[in-house]
């Protein structure tokens, strides 16, 4: 049961991590916008690459 | 059936355009055209790329390009009002964009900064279709917003958000951190109760218990304080909200689970309690994002609003400038373009004009003005470019003050039957009797202590989980599935009163006709030299008269050509004329001549919907009474009642909008569809106002159902839709009823445990879930 001395605060530890990791990202206006972030990141970098290769 | 290449439209008459000497097409309009050429000018046909393998995000339509010059944007007032100053030299506007339907569109407006200059950042967000454009001292927003317009989005500038909406914003973002912070506790402590449960040895079993209290501390104070403060208001106002017996469970919980931990008794309720919180604000939060959706689409009153106008200038009478109608003033002088809507009320100084007043009166006709008439905001300019002078401006105007009254009005005559609070004052107060009853029963039996702590038990246990969380789930998938199919609803109480519709009120446009002249009875009576569909083209392209419209809407699909006229001549209220292949043709109310014979006669008729008597029947098989309320003439009313199966009693022509709003006010489970702003004031006092595809802005604000397809189906689903809705409640109550019944009766026997509650609270929850997602079998096959 010592295991116990470093599970707790361990497990304890990392759960308020994440929970303050969620409140900064919350506030940073991270979760302001649920619908275009997902459809932006299909935009394929290879087409701007093109894009830009056809401007020279 | 082909269809286009820009907007994927089918294709009545194909347009091309003529790119690298190349034939590229085919396109539905000329609109599409343009875009699609400037699209290769500035290199950016990789739009077709994107758009090729992407999901549809909103439905397409053809772009229709306006030239507009969007130069009031840089006007100084304009931008002190309107754009945020970032810094020196950066500042940001944001625009609500027309069009907006696919990923491509995202790409390509975020993609602005490349191809304009002066653009720093551009960033969309497609679900509500407004964009953010930030710009350097190099940049100007008229000339973005005219780039925009050529690409065929259609730009709106947006005010600056007012402090209301950023206090919106901040509570919205700390639900979000009182859901996350209530979930990670509850998880947490689930680990520490199933280890109680499962018997942890003393030491630890204490140790857990202290660890379950210091987690639960924060989620029954700051995540559960939502849940206190409804339920302090309700009890100043001297009723009882479903927060109050949640409220209740949630202190004694708290108080009973501090008490035990510091006694060393390892009974306690913290962690269903916390696990509620968490499930509750977690429904909560889902109802009230899918509400929002729905409100910001009959929020938006940029919707029909005239963006720019032409101001004459005071010292030179030659020069236009152009304003944003937000800032206009009494006595100024307007140039109002053709087919403009009036920006504000005010003085013809023009000979004459004809005006469309549907919008505003009901009446279908155009009416005829002259010099010196007086001119509404609201209204459309049919004829000619004209003068006006301002005489009343914004919320002096006759629509402005319908708009006061409209928003005033909000929520002063709402009769609303709110479902949960009835029960739960039924319920606190049997929940409170009950524990009553159970002190003094084991009072003298067993003692104070014992008393004391079975009537708290059962206060903790009888909290109303299911019920709380039933109910906004229910609405929420009814909400939704709703707004999928293109009936948006404002709200939960929405439903609760259009499941109680007894009677309906219709406006005649856009709900049991299509709202839109057709020709019909065409009849070719003499064979010509050149096709009398051609004709008909050529003469009439130009014309913005409705008939003028049904004529060249039913000829396009036939394949008509356009012929050379020669000294083509309209005269408003009369025809059209002109020389084609020398001879002499006319259009007028006889039909179509040459030289003076007919050769062709036509009927114009605003025609009924195939499925609207079926509706109408339907309805009042189902002892719905159904009225027709119009502007229109009192024998035209008759006629389409006839039509449609509606008895004479139930007809009521020529009214105006104060007279339906005394009629529905007088009526009960009232109903009103409409569109116009004269339907505004009734489909604010009806139980249920619906208003309909290309409805006015004010009737949208007014109403509580908006319908993104025309017709009587939208209306006839969302009644039977609430209809289920309400089952599911019902069945919902009783099933979280039940649960706690059992509760209660374990309480009473004293066997109840921790772990029990830990068992029951979820299950119940569960059940009634699953209940809410399944709904019933005529909810699934409503759009199926």
């Amino acid at each position: 049961m010592e295991i116990m001395v470093i599970l707790l605060p361990l497990a304890l530890g990392l759960g308020l991590a994440f929970v303050f990791f969620f409140i900064w990202a919350v506030k940073r206006g991270q979760y302001d916008d649920l619908e275009t972030p997902k459809h932006r990141m299909l935009i394929d970098e290879e087409v701007k690459l093109v894009n830009k290769r056809k401007k020279l | 059936m082909e269809s286009c290449v820009h907007c994927d439209e089918t294709i009545l008459i194909p347009y091309f355009a003529d790119h690298e000497k190349e034939q590229k097409g085919p396109f539905c309009c000329q609109g599409c055209v343009t875009v699609y050429e400037a699209l290769h000018q500035k290199g950016l046909q990789d739009y077709y790329t994107v758009k090729h393998d992407s999901a549809l995000f909103k439905r397409r339509a053809p772009v229709e390009i306006r030239n507009d010059t969007f130069l009031y944007l840089d006007g100084e007032e304009f931008l002190s009002e309107y754009s945020y100053q970032l810094s020196d030299n950066q500042r940001s506007m944001e625009f609500y964009l027309e069009g907006i339907h696919c990923l491509a569109c995202l790409w390509l407006i975020e993609k602005l900064p490349d191809f304009v200059s002066g653009v720093i950042s551009s960033k969309l967000n497609l679900e509500k279709s407004v964009v953010v454009i930030t710009i350097n001292s190099f940049g100007k927003f008229s000339a973005i917003a005219s780039e925009l317009n050529k690409l065929g989005y259609r730009p709106h500038a947006l005010k600056r958000s007012t402090e209301a909406q950023k206090f919106h914003r901040i509570e919205e973002r700390k639900t979000l951190i009182r859901i996350g912070i209530s979930g990670a506790a509850a998880g947490n402590i689930m680990i520490y109760a199933v280890s109680l449960y499962g018997g942890a040895n003393e030491k630890m079993g204490d140790l857990f218990n202290l660890l379950t209290l210091i987690l639960s501390l924060p989620v029954l104070t700051y995540c559960a304080w939502p849940f206190y403060q409804s339920a302090w208001v309700a009890l100043r106002n001297k009723t009882l909200s479903i927060d109050v017996p949640i409220s209740l469970s949630l202190i004694l919980g708290a108080a009973m689970g501090i008490i035990n931990v510091f006694m060393g008794v390892s009974e306690n309720y913290l962690d269903s309690l916390s696990t509620l919180v968490f499930l509750l604000l977690l429904s909560r939060y889902f109802l009230k994002t899918i509400q929002e959706k729905g409100l910001s689409v009959s929020d938006l009153s940029y919707f029909y609003q005239t963006d720019s106008v032409l101001r004459q200038k005071i010292d030179d009478i030659n020069i236009y400038e152009e304003i944003h109608s937000r800032f206009l003033n009494e006595n100024d002088i307007l140039k109002i373009r053709a087919d403009d809507f009036f920006p504000a009320d005010g003085i013809l100084l023009s000979k004459e004009t004809r005006v469309n007043n549907s919008l505003l009166t009901g009446e279908s006709d155009p009416a005829k003005l002259y010099l010196g008439d007086k001119l509404f905001s609201g209204t459309q300019n049919l004829g000619a470019d004209v003068l006006m002078r301002v005489t009343e401006t914004n919320h002096n105007s006759r629509l402005g003050k319908m708009l006061k009254n409209v928003e005033n009005g909000w929520g002063n005559i709402s009769k609303t039957v709110d479902i949960t609070a009835h029960i739960s004052k039924y319920f606190t107060a049997a929940v409170i009797l009950l524990s009553v009853i159970l002190f003094t029963y084991v009072y003298y039996q067993f003692g104070f202590e014992q008393a004391l702590i079975r009537a708290v038990t059962l206060l903790i246990v009888t909290c109303p989980c299911a019920l709380a969380l039933s109910v906004p789930l229910t609405f929420n998938r009814s909400l939704s599935l709703a707004g999928k199919n293109g009936l948006i609803i404002k709200n939960d109480k929405t439903i609760e009163k259009l499941a109680n519709t007894e009677n309906i009120f219709l406006d005649k446009t856009g709900t049991i006709t299509e709202g839109k002249p057709r020709v019909s009875n065409f009849i070719i009576r003499k064979v010509t030299d050149s096709r009398v569909e051609d004709i008909i083209l050529s003469l009439e392209q130009a014309s913005r008269h409705p008939v003028g419209k049904a004529l060249v809407n039913y000829v396009l699909p036939l394949r008509a050509n356009t012929l050379n006229v020669e000294d083509r001549v309209e005269i408003p209220g009369i025809g059209v004329s002109g020389y084609i292949n020398n001879k002499f043709y006319e259009i007028n109310k006889n039909g179509i001549l040459e030289n003076g014979n007919i050769i062709a006669t036509f009927c114009v008729k605003d025609i009924i919907r195939n499925d609207s008597k079926k509706i109408i029947n339907r309805l009042l098989a189902d002892n719905i009474s159904v009225c027709i309320l119009s502007g229109d003439s009192n024998n035209f009313v008759q006629e389409l009642g006839q039509n449609v199966g509606i008895g004479n009693h139930f007809l009521f022509g020529e009214m105006s909008p104060e007279e339906k709003f005394e009629k529905i006010k007088k009526s009960s489970h009232s109903l009103m569809v409409g569109d116009g702003a004269n339907d505004a004031l009734a489909l604010q006092v009806a139980d249920v106002g619906i208003a309909v595809s290309g409805a006015m802005d004010i009737s949208l604000r007014a109403s509580d159902v908006y319908l993104t397809v025309p017709g009587l189906a939208g209306v006839e689903k969302s009644i039977v839709l609430a209809r289920e809705t309400m089952k599911v409640v019902r069945r919902n109550l009783v099933l979280s009823l039940i649960y706690n019944f059992i509760s209660v009766v374990f309480v009473f026997n004293g066997v109840i445990s921790p772990l029990m509650a830990a068992i029951i609270m979820p299950v119940s929850s569960l059940t009634v879930l699953v209940s809410s997602v399944v709904g019933t079998k005529k909810m699934r096959n409503l759009w199926k």
